[in-house]
């Protein structure tokens, strides 16, 4: 067995606990989390809190397009699919149809090929099945701080 | 008790939560994120699941105690509790969950009832121990000490 790895009950391997210094972002970025789910919702803020972000939240999906059409810009978006009111799919469209480029992660419960592409389709740049973990989102968060020009 | 003895105890109690499939790596990351600035972090996001998971298996069980059960409403229920107790690394429920949602696609209702009572015996069993470990984490802050960070290299 590899330094770092173990066996879990389950058969599976655990992995070696990050931390979140692996990631120092340079800029502070800014996220909306849309998700349903008081639980869900609070926790990937949270996540996305110790990371160093500025966090902004909503529990539907026409509270998600109203915030955008507002004018609130935000580095990346985390949506889930199954969402009160307007779901994360018909939301996900609307928020590109009013010309928002910033990274959309639509993260979901659901696990099937057919809701990956359904998703990916409506707009959002990746599918993620829940939880939303460090190997997903350190990379992207990187990509997002560089965006931004050093000084 | 002295500290150091409590956070070995700590540690064996998080390692046979992990070994016996009750707790996955996505528990570790919401350990994590408790620091000085955030030192409740824990408590208040398992709580916070108590309350959410307890709310949703009480909508369960009156889904499936309707004379013509819409199974829809049902796999939306389970369908949260998935994406719930996947977040919080309980992953015992989340395995209970996934086999409830193919029994809900079937539309077999005895087999719903059963799995219905699995996923809550799922999640009673890591509630238990999920308050066992915190309570094990105050008794060490009570104490002076720190929460030890898991060594998985085990």
């Amino acid at each position: 067995m590899a330094p770092g790895e173990a066996n879990s009950g389950n058969g599976g391997q655990i992995l070696k606990p990050f931390t979140f210094n692996e990631i120092v972002l340079r800029n502070r970025l800014t996220a909306l989390v849309v998700d349903g789910d008081n639980f869900c919702r609070l926790l990937e803020q949270g996540i996305l809190q110790a990371y160093g972000l500025e966090t902004q939240s909503v529990d539907n999906g026409d509270a998600a397009v109203e915030l955008i059409a507002s004018g609130a810009k935000f580095d990346l978006i985390l949506i889930d699919m199954l969402l009160p009111i307007l779901d994360g799919l018909e939301a996900t469209r609307r928020i590109r149809a009013m010309g928002v480029r910033c990274k959309m992660l639509g993260v979901t419960a659901f696990s099937g090929e057919r809701e990956r592409q359904a998703f990916l389709a409506a707009g959002v740049d990746v599918f993620v099945e829940k939880p939303l973990g460090p190997e997903i989102l350190i990379p992207i968060l990187r990509e997002l701080d560089e965006q931004y020009p050093s000084i | 008790m002295e500290v150091g003895q409590m956070q070995r105890r700590l540690v064996d109690y998080t390692k046979t939560l992990f070994m016996e499939g009750f707790l996955d790596a996505q528990f570790l990351q919401l350990q994590q994120l408790q620091d000085e600035n955030n030192p409740d972090f824990v408590v208040e996001v398992v709580s916070l699941f108590f309350d959410d998971s307890e709310k949703l298996l009480n909508n369960l069980s009156m889904a499936l105690d309707q004379p013509n059960v819409d199974f829809k409403k049902v796999d939306a229920h389970v369908h949260q509790l998935k994406g719930s107790s996947s977040s919080i690394g309980a992953q015992r429920v989340k395995n209970a969950c996934i086999a409830f949602r193919n029994f809900c696609e079937e539309q077999n209702i005895d087999a719903t009832l059963r799995c219905l009572q699995q996923v809550k015996h799922e999640y009673y069993l890591v509630k238990n121990k999920l308050e066992t470990l915190l309570r094990l984490e105050q008794q060490i802050v009570a104490a002076g000490g720190s929460i030890p960070m898991i060594d998985m290299g085990f």
